[in-house]
This record gives C-alpha cells, sequence and structure tokens, in this order.
C-alpha cells in the first residue's frame, strides 16, 4: 500500500502582529486520507494558523505547503487545492446560494459543463436545495455554515480547512458535515479542521494538535496524546482531561464541576 | 468555598418602566463617556469644540432673532415695504412648531428602524427581564434627541427672540420648551408606530434600504434645486411680488381648525396675555401629544415584539417566483462572454453586477451621476454653446477659447458622469468587497484576473452612461458624424485612463471593514485618487481637444489634427490606464492583512 502524501506541511510557522507573537515556530504535518484536529485555548493561534494554510495571511518566517505547494511560492497551485470554512460564513448576502457556487466554480475554473450537476449535488446534500434560489440574506446562521461548506466543497479539494465548523448548527446538520468530512477523508483528501467541542474531536480526528500561547504543545493520536500525560491513568484519559492539563485549565474544569 | 467557587446572587426584577428606563438611559451614557474617554485628544477637541459652536450658534441665532423681530415690530417695514408684518409674526411660532412635529415625524423613521430593529443590542435586551415598553421608550428616545437637539438649535432661539421682542410674560419660556418635547415624543411615538407598521409587511432591512435609497435622491434632488431650478430656464433672482406671495402661502397655513397648529397659536395668545384662549390651545396640543405618545407606548407592547419575532420568520420566507428569474438570469449568460474571458474574470464581473443591482443602498449612490448629469446637461443646451457674458471685461481671446470648449460640451459631460460613476465603481470596487474578500482571497485568482475583472466592472457601465449623455448632447447640439466619432474615440479612451488612476488608488486605500455600504469609503488614499482622476479630466480634454484648437487656431489640416489628438490622448490615458495598477499589483495579494 502506497504512503499517503503530505498534504498540508508547515516548517517553523511564525506569524508576527505588530510585536504580538500569534503564531511561535509551529511545525506539523497532515496527510491524504487524514482528519486532523487543532485544539486550543481562545486566543492560542488557531486561526492565524489557519488562516495562513489557506493564504489568507502571509508567514512573517517559515513555509506552509499545501498539496506540495509553497503557499507564498506557488500560491495559485496551492489555493487551487484547497477548500477553506471560515468560522463566521461571510457571504455575499445578495447572492443565492446557487449563484454563489456558479462564483465559486468560476473562480476555481471548474468545468463549465460539470457546474450546474455539482450546484445540484451540494445543495440536495446539504439540505438547501429549496433555500437554493433565495438570497443568502435570508439564510439562517447555519443555513450560511452549510452554503460555506458547499463553497468549499464545490471545486472537490485535495485538503479542506475548516474552522469551527460545528458552531451553531443543530445535531442533525452537524451530523452530516461529520459525515461529509469521514468520506472527503476516506477519498484521500485531508482535512484539518478546528473545534473547540473536545468530543467531536475525541470522535472524529486521526490525529490532534494542541496550541497554546502560539506554540504547538502536542502532536499526535489519542494514544499518542494520553501517553503525554504523565497524571493520567492508562486507557482513561478523556481528551477534555489531556486538553486540560496540556493547557493549564485544571481550575476550569474545576468552575465546570461546581456548576454540574 | 474554594477560591473559584462562585457565590449565589439574589435578584428580584421590578418590571417597572421608570427605573428600567432610567437603567438603559444611564447604560447608553456609560457608553458614550467610555466611547468619549477612550477617543483619541483631537477628536475630543474638536467634540468640546463643535459642541460651543453649536452653543454660539445658538446665542447668535437667538440675538439674530430678536433683532429681526423687534425690526419688523416696527413702523419701518410698513413704510418702506408696503407690507404689514404682524400676522407673519404670529405663524412664525406655528411655522416652527408644525416643521418641528413633520420633522421629528419624517426624520425619525429611518433612525427608529435602525434603532428597533437593525441595532446589535436587541437580542440582549429582549431576552433581559426588562419591560418590552421600557425598551421600546429608550430606543425612542435614543433615536430621537439629535433631531430633537437640532429643533432645540435652530426652533428655540427663534421663539425665545421673538418672545424678547414681544415683551411676552415669563410663562411662554418654560411652556414653548414643555411644548417642543410633548410634541416631539408625539412625532416620534407616530413615527415608530409607521415603522412597526412597515415591519409588518417588509423584512427592515429592505425597508432601511429602499428607505435610503430614495432619502438619497431626494437629498440629491434638494441639494441641485438651484441648479435645477437655472435648468429648466427660471429665473433665480427674487421679486417683491414673489416675496409677498410666499408670505401669504405661508399665513395661509395659520388657520385656527388644523391641531398642529394650536401650540404655535396658543403660546402665542399666551405670552400676549390672551389667558383663556393660550391656555385653551396650549392644554388641547398637550393633552393630544400625550394621547399620540400614550397611544404609540400601549401599541407598541404588542405590536414591537411581535414585529421583532415576525422579523425572523420573514427573514425566512421563500420567493419562488423571484427565484425562477434569477437562475435563469445566471445560467442565460452570453456564451461568447463567457468563452472570450477566463472563467475567474466572467465569474467576478457578473457577481458584481448582481450584487450592485441587487442592493438598494449602492443603488442610492450610483444614481448621483444621472442626476447630475440631467442638470448640466441641460445648463449646457440652454447656454446654446454661448458662454456667458459677464461683465464684458474678459479678453476676446479668452471668451473665443471658452466658446470652442463649450462646443465640446458633450465630450465634457460624458467625461464628468463617467468620472462621478467611476468615482464609486472604480475607486470602491475592491473595499465594496468588504468581509467577502475572503472568498476571492483564499481562490486560486491571479492578480491580473482580479484587477482585470475589477476594471471591467467599474469601465463598462461608465462608459455606457458616458456614451448615453455624448449622444443626448450632440444630437440636441447639432450632430456631426465625424466630431460625434472622434468624442466617441476620446470618450472610450479617456475613462479607461480615469479607471486605471481610480482602481490603483482603490487598491491602495482599500477598506473592507464596513457594515452599511454607504458608510464604504477607500480612506484618504481613495480620496487622493478622486481628486488626481479629477484633474485627469482636463489633461484628457486638452490632449484630444487642444490639437484640433491649434489646428483652426493655426489654420492647420484638420486629418492631421483629429490624428494628433488621438495619439496624444491614447498615450496619455494609456499610461494612467496602467500606470497606477501595475504600481499596486504587489499590494492586491496583501490587502486584507492586519
Amino acid at each position: 500500500m502506497p504512503e499517503p502524501a503530505t498534504l498540508i506541511e508547515t516548517r517553523n510557522l511564525v506569524k508576527k502582529y505588530g510585536d504580538k507573537l500569534a503564531v511561535n515556530d509551529v511545525s506539523f504535518e497532515v496527510n491524504g486520507g487524514e482528519i486532523f484536529g487543532f485544539l486550543g485555548p481562545n486566543g492560542a493561534g488557531k486561526t492565524t494558523t489557519i488562516k495562513v494554510i489557506v493564504g489568507l495571511l502571509q508567514p512573517t518566517s517559515g513555509t506552509v505547503k499545501v498539496d506540495g505547494h509553497d503557499i507564498q511560492a506557488q500560491p495559485l497551485q496551492a489555493k487551487a487545492a484547497s477548500g477553506y470554512v471560515p468560522d463566521t460564513p461571510n457571504l455575499y448576502a445578495k447572492l443565492t446560494g446557487r449563484e454563489l457556487l456558479r462564483f465559486v466554480g468560476d473562480l476555481y475554473n471548474v468545468e463549465r459543463e460539470q457546474v450546474a450537476r455539482r450546484i445540484d449535488e451540494l445543495l440536495r446534500i446539504l439540505d438547501l436545495t429549496a433555500a437554493g434560489d433565495d438570497t443568502i440574506d435570508s439564510y439562517s446562521h447555519g443555513m450560511q455554515q452549510k452554503a460555506s461548506l458547499a463553497a468549499a466543497l464545490m471545486h472537490d479539494p485535495k485538503v479542506l480547512v475548516l474552522d469551527e465548523p460545528t458552531v451553531g448548527l443543530d445535531p442533525k446538520s452537524a451530523r452530516l458535515i461529520k459525515d461529509i468530512l469521514r468520506q472527503m477523508a476516506e477519498r484521500g483528501s485531508a482535512v484539518f479542521l478546528s473545534t473547540h467541542i473536545l468530543e467531536i474531536a475525541e470522535r472524529m480526528c486521526d490525529r490532534i494538535g494542541i496550541i497554546n500561547q502560539g506554540r504547538l504543545i502536542a502532536v499526535g493520536s489519542m494514544d499518542e496524546l494520553r501517553g503525554l500525560d504523565k497524571t493520567a491513568e492508562a486507557g482513561e484519559t478523556s481528551l477534555e482531561d489531556i486538553f486540560l492539563s496540556l493547557t493549564g485549565g485544571v481550575e476550569v474544569a474545576e468552575i465546570a464541576e461546581i456548576l454540574k | 468555598m474554594s477560591a473559584t467557587q462562585l457565590s449565589p446572587v439574589d435578584h428580584t426584577p421590578s418590571g417597572k418602566l421608570l427605573p428600567a428606563v432610567e437603567k438603559l438611559l444611564r447604560l447608553r451614557w456609560q457608553i458614550w463617556v467610555n466611547s468619549f474617554r477612550h477617543s483619541k485628544m483631537l477628536k475630543k477637541v474638536l467634540i468640546i469644540l463643535g459642541l460651543v459652536t453649536l452653543l454660539g450658534v445658538a446665542v447668535v441665532m437667538f440675538w439674530l432673532s430678536w433683532l429681526l423681530l423687534r425690526f419688523l415690530r416696527s413702523p419701518q417695514p410698513q413704510e418702506y415695504l408696503g407690507i404689514d408684518p404682524t400676522p407673519f409674526i404670529q405663524t412664525v411660532p406655528v411655522l416652527i412648531f408644525a416643521g418641528l412635529f413633520l420633522g421629528i415625524l419624517i426624520a425619525s423613521f429611518g433612525v427608529l428602524l435602525q434603532a428597533l430593529y437593525l441595532s446589535g443590542d436587541m437580542d440582549f435586551l429582549l431576552s433581559s427581564p426588562v419591560p418590552i415598553r421600557a425598551v421600546f421608550v429608550t430606543k425612542l428616545l435614543q433615536a430621537v434627541l439629535p433631531n430633537f437637539g437640532l429643533v432645540v438649535l435652530f426652533g428655540l432661539p427663534v421663539l425665545f427672540g421673538l418672545g424678547a421682542a414681544g415683551g411676552y410674560n415669563l410663562l411662554y419660556y418654560p411652556l414653548v420648551l414643555v411644548t417642543m418635547v410633548a410634541m416631539t415624543l408625539a412625532a416620534a411615538g407616530l413615527s415608530a408606530l409607521l415603522v412597526m407598521l412597515v415591519v409588518r409587511v417588509m423584512p427592515p432591512r429592505r425597508a432601511a434600504e429602499i428607505l435610503g435609497f430614495f432619502a438619497a435622491t431626494f437629498g440629491l434632488i434638494c441639494s441641485q434645486m438651484g441648479n435645477i431650478y437655472n435648468a429648466f430656464g427660471r429665473n433665480a433672482d427674487i421679486s417683491q411680488e414673489q416675496v409677498s406671495g410666499s408670505l401669504s402661502t405661508l399665513m395661509r397655513f395659520n388657520v385656527p381648525w388644523m391641531p398642529l397648529n394650536w401650540a404655535g397659536r396658543g403660546l402665542i395668545a399666551l405670552g400676549e396675555g390672551d389667558w383663556v384662549t393660550g391656555s385653551l390651545l396650549v392644554m388641547l396640543n398637550l393633552g393630544l401629544s400625550a394621547l399620540i405618545f400614550g397611544f404609540a407606548l400601549v401599541t407598541a407592547e404588542r405590536w414591537y415584539y411581535s414585529g421583532w419575532a415576525r422579523m425572523q420568520v420573514i427573514a425566512r420566507k421563500k420567493k419562488p417566483a423571484r427565484a425562477v428569474r434569477q437562475v435563469s438570469a445566471v445560467e442565460g449568460k452570453p456564451v461568447i462572454w463567457a468563452r472570450l474571458l477566463p472563467a475567474p474574470i466572467w465569474g467576478i464581473v457578473w457577481k458584481d453586477f448582481l450584487v450592485l443591482r441587487r442592493d438598494l443602498r449602492v443603488l442610492s449612490q450610483l444614481i448621483t451621476p444621472l442626476i447630475f448629469g440631467v442638470i448640466y446637461s441641460l445648463m449646457i443646451l440652454r447656454t446654446g454653446g454661448e458662454p456667458p457674458g459677464g461683465r464684458g471685461e474678459a479678453p476676446v481671446w479668452f471668451m473665443n477659447t471658452f466658446r470652442s470648449v463649450l462646443s465640446y460640451g458633450s465630450l465634457s459631460m460624458a467625461l464628468l458622469v463617467g468620472w462621478m460613476l467611476l468615482s464609486r465603481l472604480a475607486g470602491m470596487g475592491f473595499s465594496a468587497e468588504g468581509k467577502n474578500y475572503w472568498m476571492l482571497k483564499a481562490s486560486p485568482v491571479r492578480t491580473t484576473y482580479l484587477l482585470t475583472a475589477k476594471f471591467m466592472v467599474a469601465y463598462f457601465p461608465s462608459l455606457l452612461l458616458g456614451i448615453i449623455f455624448l449622444l443626448g448632447i450632440s444630437l440636441f447640439q447639432g450632430f456631426s458624424p465625424s466630431g460625434f466619432l472622434y468624442n466617441l474615440l476620446a470618450v472610450v479612451v479617456s475613462l479607461g485612463g480615469m479607471t486605471g488612476i481610480l482602481l490603483g488608488f482603490g487598491v491602495a486605500g482599500a477598506n473592507f471593514n464596513w457594515e452599511d455600504p454607504r458608510r464604504m469609503n477607500a480612506g484618504s488614499l481613495g480620496c487622493l485618487g478622486q481628486i488626481i482622476s479629477m484633474l485627469y479630466i482636463p489633461f484628457a480634454f486638452a490632449a484630444f481637444i487642444g490639437p484640433l484648437m491649434l489646428s483652426s487656431a493655426l489654420n492647420l489640416p484638420q486629418g492631421f489634427a483629429y490624428l494628433a489628438g488621438l495619439v496624444l490622448g491614447a498615450v496619455v490615458s494609456g499610461v494612467c490606464a496602467f500606470l497606477p495598477l501595475w504600481l499596486v499589483r504587489g499590494k492586491v495579494a496583501r490587502l486584507d492583512e492586519a
């Protein structure tokens, strides 16, 4: 069986906003067929890392490769390989869902003959067919989130990057998105997602990276992460325990216990 | 207890109106104080200076009103003008109060729509144990206070000046203020009811867009009333007959049966010591105002919340009929264009035209060149190609040059309307993407494609508008095919140069952080682009027309002049079209990065 290709690769990635160090020397790889969860407390540098990967921000130093293409040296090839779902679905409010997808199809140079078929397929799978001809300003948050995912899937990307994809979604839609991500991974794509919902990360992700104060403090499968938590008993530690132990959030767990 | 354990809290929401209103107003005040405290020193100084200036304006207005009304009450006006101004003086308060009521009623509509339904704190307020009536009253006051402040600033000094000039008794002054407050609340209450009615039939955002479109168009037409008056050939000088005619029209408004007039008539009667009539009319006015405000308050309790809740439903309502048309519009895009242009360029052009057409707030900005263009074209046509004579002191060569320039009025007008439209379409072509820019930035679109698409979106509508004006004015001025063709080429080429300048500066000053398209701007660099592109108009004009005027002055062959003009104009425009874009090409890739 051939080795899965590395589809996302960051090397010594650094991003500064003025004097503030948002991402500090982050290196990791995500292979094809893999769902990679990216966790971290608020303000840890998750969204900044994601924005650098998809080419929305230029790194201060270090390199990012998507499908083997350096995002700075070959931005068009790197972007063509990836699809991105942002945390806030800012979409063109005055376009209909169908028009938005057609526009995205044009941006990614999708074969004209395939565009209409692909739009129908995505709208049907994401349960947006009935709303496909309504302008996006009439969509609920969840529908906008699904439209954003449809836009990211329009060109069948090799790399899918999602920032908090399940926030604001009802259980049915959240499940639908999880199924789609799993299918993408099974077809050989790399899925990179950030989330605050540890249960999702624990159940869905093949590997997990934890970032804190801009530094990647742990990367590995659940078993590998359990090995990092020296206070835990073998085989019984949850991702929440590992996360809190690594990010110094044990006192937060105490508060949660009191409020239960 | 652990250091992180939360202590229990007792709370008993009172549900009373006034304490809740007081708390919400205190919150508004706190927000204002905080934003003032945290603003830059220059802004603080400007705010304080502004307040002092406004106070100064009020004092000056009081003094001027007092002087003017004292003069009008004296026998001189009747002697010199042959007009008895007493009935007019008595009409002044009536007009001010009626103006206040109607002004607040109309002006508050948009502000109340925004404050009651579109402000970001509504979810928080409506989910708190605060009476809905308190939320309504606070929003009402918050929305009406700026308009009320303006009315007080300009109306109160005149009314107090009237009192001082007429020697009215002291009760007049506090009652003026009380009546103003009562009528403002009544007008605002009525306006709020109208807002709540509109929201029941139309989503608030759509209502705001439609209102914005009409307000902008109406405002622009009002601002150009003087020019419109001139364009339609009326004499702007005002005769004595027109003055007395206007005064008598205004005085005819002062009829006793109209409730709007009760406040003004009552206050005058009270001021002059007619206690029975004065008290009756003032009490009637205050009672009616209280009734309207009370009705608005009671109705608001039921309508406001149901309107708010309904708003969420309206937002999701399906519009199948419109949808079918939209789909066919997209799928029916001309195949030839789609084949000629790379898909990303076509996609961006098509998307931009759809967004421009559908957002009325944007359309209101685009209508400006049309209104200006029509007015100035009519003014040009009225002159019949002859420059205004003035005092006749201008040298002959100047008048001849002026006459020659006017004969190319169609070209200058086409360039002017094109520039006005380009200022919005090219100058803000990138800023217009707003928070959606991530979609373009994350996609594999070449910078050249992006610039080409934005160039086309700005250039073609402006060119079309320019050609319409060129053709229209040429037809009225006397059509010459060769002259028209030359002017057409000049417009085609010059607008290309203008687009390059404005788009280049638009990239350099792009600002994606806005919510309302009317507040979108391209920053100081965008303004600089507008100035430079405006300066480019006479350059482009001179490049095309200069050789023609020179050839006729020096009796050179005209064919040679046309050729020279075309070459010169094409070089100037070509440089302006490509150089700015070439200079900013590197910046495009880094747009929207902190």
